[in-house]
């Protein structure tokens, strides 16, 4: 590896990436809970052996996209309710 | 005898929690679990770097993002001195009045870069108490063995 391929690898590291703020950028969520479910199983398991010790990981894995998921499904339902439905009920309110 | 082996054993544990800290993983090596400390290597250290490379080291901000850093510091000593560097270029900015010396981390950028860095320190210190946890479970096993 040359001085100039070093230096252009260590320069990366000093400018951000370019992430909008598209729905899309949510898909950095799923490594970092890949990496959550695995180092969190290693310390757990008794023994790591690679069929149960993936197993174990994926269904932790799924487990937490599946309850950010509905975290995510009760928090824009309350935004919808509070945002949406809240001030026609309150305009049309006797008070 | 009893107070002798007790300063052994905490000295033993301090050992083992200080290796996990300098180096994710080193603690579980240190005891031949060596499979779980290069599973805890690799996806720490890859965590941290891609938090790095998504954000720029400009996330290490032990200036203006403490509780961040404090996270991120758990990663291992080695971001003190990453840490020092933000500093030394926050000091450096501010008297050339230029803000593109300090490494300025902004938006969607920096917000996964510090969430990644910051989840990869909290994760080693969480692989930090269990290597402390099961070197002392293998002490005290030795300790109860039958001779």
């Amino acid at each position: 590896m040359t001085a100039a391929t070093a230096g252009m690898i260590l320069g990366s590291f000093t400018t951000p990436m370019r992430i909008g703020t598209s729905p899309a950028s949510m898909l950095w969520l799923l490594p970092l809970v890949a990496v959550i479910a695995v180092v969190y199983k290693a310390t757990k398991v008794h023994k790591i052996r690679l069929k149960p010790f993936a197993k174990e990981s994926a269904v932790l894995f799924g487990s937490i996209i599946v309850f950010i998921g509905v975290a995510a499904l009760i928090l824009y339902g309350l935004t919808w309710f509070v945002t949406g439905q809240l001030p026609a009920l309150l305009d049309s309110s006797a008070f | 005898m009893t107070g002798s082996w007790k300063d052994n054993h905490a000295l033993f544990l301090i050992v083992i929690g200080a290796l996990a800290w300098l180096a994710p993983g080193g603690g579980h090596f240190a005891l031949q679990e060596k499979k779980r400390g290069i599973i805890i290597f690799v996806l720490i250290a890859l965590t941290f770097a891609v938090g790095l490379y998504v954000g720029s080291i400009g996330v290490v901000n032990p200036v203006s993002a403490k509780p961040w850093y404090v996270a991120q510091v758990m990663n291992s000593p080695a971001v003190f001195l990453l840490g020092s560097y933000m500093t030394a270029a926050h000091q450096r900015a501010e008297a050339r009045n230029d803000l593109s010396l300090a490494y300025p981390v902004y938006g969607r950028a920096g917000e996964v870069g510090q969430i990644y860095t910051s989840i990869a320190g909290l994760l080693n210190l969480l692989c930090i108490v269990n290597a402390i946890y099961m070197a002392h479970i293998q002490v005290v096993g030795e300790e109860e063995s039958p001779k």
